[in-house]
């Protein structure tokens, strides 16, 4: 069992190493993107852009020579639940400016509020899921779209 | 002056204008707590409502509201490390720690009790010295701008003193990040990548949301399955005030310097807040006895953030009510309301509008008592919010954090950004690569730009950027800050080596003793 627990990403990463790489093709990607700019415009990348690839490339030579390592996920169970988490909160982002702001976000806050009970499917927690629901996403929408008159997403499917 | 002084308050402790005063505290305070919403924009909206009010009780409303936001950003702050303004991100290092131990209540009144003593001394100085302290204010030009931006960088040392190259790795990273949009200068579009909401750059409150709150969630809530929020249940206790009350007022060095350092960045205009609180933080954990302690949850650092925050609120009030220049953007809200009842910022507004301008110091300064009752017995209230087991509290908060990031400009891409940040804030964490001096150099970067930029080409017209740069009296004390913030945490581990290797030799002679007498 706890073999099945210990997922790949248990082996420690280089954290200096892959901080050190990252940079650096942030600052490869910077350093292309601003070869036009004015005098003016690129007096502070251009600064910045030689204390960032210093850094990074020391960076880089300490995950080589002395690397500081860790464990990215715990457990399997960890990794999992993580990347459920993010999926949900993604669809959440995908579908907001297509299905509207109510709509999406009752969607969001009940799956999210039933995943993250411990015994999802039972009635009664499916019915204090509604309620927050319900009470939550409209006293919100009412606060942002009716009193500070935020014009929140209409959804595209609606319009 | 003292009379005008007098009658100011004796008008805002008329019963009606107190009601008003509470009103805008308790609204500034729900601005100031709700991340996405700024204690501008609560101005902004609630400046219309003032209209139909006399002018003074209009005045009184503002400040309530501009005092109670200074202190409202610090709630979730402490409690689910996402500061409610940009002002309060250093309240974060210490305030969420302090939750996590179930000392919620603890941060909370501390900072109530510092926001008021900081707003207390700013506004004591507002009242005695607002002109003389105005001219000094106009002498802030662009390098001094620049060297400012660098000592606030300089916290990275103590940010990060485990590994500081990745600090200040980060912290280049954070500057990229605030160079995306229009530059100030120039005019460039730079690193858009082809989406025109980006032109304006990328909005502080999203990234701070990004990279403090979706983390903290995505790991203790998401990933390790935490029923409650923080790793200790609050137990809020009448005990817990005196104690935290007693323990700040036993260190008025902290306090006095938080207030110090925010009254001064204050009135330099265009400073802010974020700067105050994170100068003073840095000070206060570099002048203390137990550095160690900051970060790891102590309600020193808590205070020495808030302090130095709300004693910029009526420090950036100084330029606008003198030469009518607002010191903060909060502080250009309130210039307008000052325009629109009729009131133009200079000497008559202390000779001809005395009563009212001095009705509202004196609003500000009897907000800060009211933020004091408000803080320290709502805290008991507010603290109760994280033992809400994380089922119920994630996805409220979860979903906020979207509102809040679209509210900001009404746009998608903000929202994204701050779904992006909070993975790469989620990674970073986890690399042991804290992305706090990211958003450290998202927010000095347009200072230190600015100054740079305008210094240079200032200094090329002078003869020398260099003698331009540095030969300034105010440059040369932040030179002379800077070096000594960033020299400082050698000096500190040399000191605690020295202090070890003492030690040490202590005990090894004490047992060479021991071992001698007993043959």
């Amino acid at each position: 069992m706890s073999q099945t627990n210990e997922p790949q990403s248990a082996k420690r990463l280089n954290a200096d190493l892959i901080v050190g790489i990252v940079s650096l093709g942030l600052a490869a990607l910077v350093y292309f993107s601003t070869r036009e700019l004015s005098k003016l415009g690129g007096l502070f990348v251009d600064y910045i852009l030689v204390a960032l690839t210093v850094l990074a490339l020391i960076t880089t030579v300490k995950g080589f020579i002395k690397p500081e390592r860790v464990r990215f996920f715990e457990s399997v169970v960890e990794r999992n639940n993580v990347l459920a988490g993010i999926c949900i909160l993604l669809l959440y982002l995908i579908f907001l400016p297509l299905a509207g702001f109510l709509p999406a976000s009752y969607a969001f806050y009940f799956c999210f509020n039933l995943y993250l009970a411990d015994e999802r499917f039972t009635t009664r927690n499916i019915l204090v899921s509604v309620f927050l629901t319900a009470a939550v996403v409209t006293a919100f929408y009412f606060i942002f779209h009716h009193f500070l008159e935020v014009p929140l997403p209409q959804g595209r499917w609606f319009e | 002056m003292f009379d005008s002084a007098l009658t100011g308050l004796f008008q805002v402790l008329m019963p009606h204008h107190m009601l008003v005063l509470f009103i805008g505290v308790f609204m500034g305070i729900v601005f100031g707590a709700l991340p996405g919403l700024t204690a501008t924009m609560g101005l902004a909206l609630l400046v219309p409502f003032t209209f139909t009010m006399s002018p003074t009780a209009g005045l009184i409303m503002l400040a309530g509201i501009y005092v109670g936001a200074m202190y409202g950003d610090a709630i979730p702050a402490i409690l689910i490390n996402t500061p409610g303004t940009p002002a309060a991100i250093a309240t974060t290092f210490d305030g969420f720690p302090l939750a996590q131990k179930g000392m919620a209540q603890h941060g909370l009144v501390a900072a109530a009790v510092a926001s008021s003593f900081g707003s207390l001394v700013a506004n004591i100085v507002l009242a005695a010295a607002a002109p003389p302290l105005a001219e000094v204010s106009l002498k802030f030009g662009p390098p001094e701008y620049f060297w400012l931006g660098i000592f606030g960088l300089t916290i990275i040392s103590t940010l990060s003193s485990g590994n500081p190259i990745k600090g200040f790795l980060a912290g280049a990273i954070g500057m990229i990040l605030s160079a995306v949009g229009m530059a100030e200068l120039g005019g460039d579009i730079r690193l858009t990548f082809g989406f025109p909401e980006l032109q304006g750059g990328i909005e502080l409150i999203v990234a701070l949301i990004g990279f403090f709150c979706l983390p903290e969630i995505l790991s203790s809530v998401i990933g390790q399955r935490r029923t409650a929020y923080a790793e200790k249940m609050t137990k809020p206790s009448l005990n817990v005030l005196w104690q935290v009350i007693s323990a700040l007022f036993r260190r008025p060095a902290l306090m006095l310097r938080s207030a110090t350092i925010g009254t001064v960045i204050g009135f330099a205009p265009g400073a802010g807040g974020n700067i105050a609180s994170m100068v003073s933080y840095n000070e206060a954990c570099r002048w203390d006895k137990h550095p160690e302690e900051y970060g790891k949850g102590t309600i020193k650092g808590v205070a020495a953030s808030e302090a130095a925050n709300s004693a910029m609120a009526p420090g950036s009030l100084i330029p606008l009510l003198t030469l009518g220049i607002p010191g903060s953007p909060p502080a250009a809200v309130i210039l307008g309301a000052l325009m629109l009842h009729g009131m133009r910022p200079g000497a008559e507004l202390f000779t001809d509008y005395a009563d009212i301008t001095f009705s509202f110091i004196m609003a500000l300064l009897v907000a800060a008592f009211l933020v004091t009752l408000v803080g320290c017995f709502g805290s008991f209230v507010f603290s109760r919010i994280i033992n809400i087991p994380s089922r119920y509290l994630a996805p409220a908060i979860v979903f906020m954090t979207v509102l809040g990031s679209y509210a900001i400009r009404n746009n998608m891409l903000d929202v994204w950004i701050m779904f992006i940040f909070g993975i790469i804030g989620y990674i970073s964490n986890k690399l042991k690569f804290h992305p706090a001096p990211i958003v450290l150099g998202l927010i000095l970067g347009p200072f230190v730009e600015e100054g740079l930029v305008q210094s240079m080409l200032a200094g090329k017209a002078a003869g020398s950027t260099f003698i331009y740069m540095v030969y300034r009296p105010i440059s040369g004390v932040l030179i002379f800050l800077c070096l000594m913030s960033l020299l400082w945490p050698i000096f500190a581990a040399l000191r605690a080596k020295h202090k070890q290797a003492g030690v040490d030799d202590t005990v090894t002679s004490g047992k060479r003793e021991g071992r001698n007498e007993s043959n």
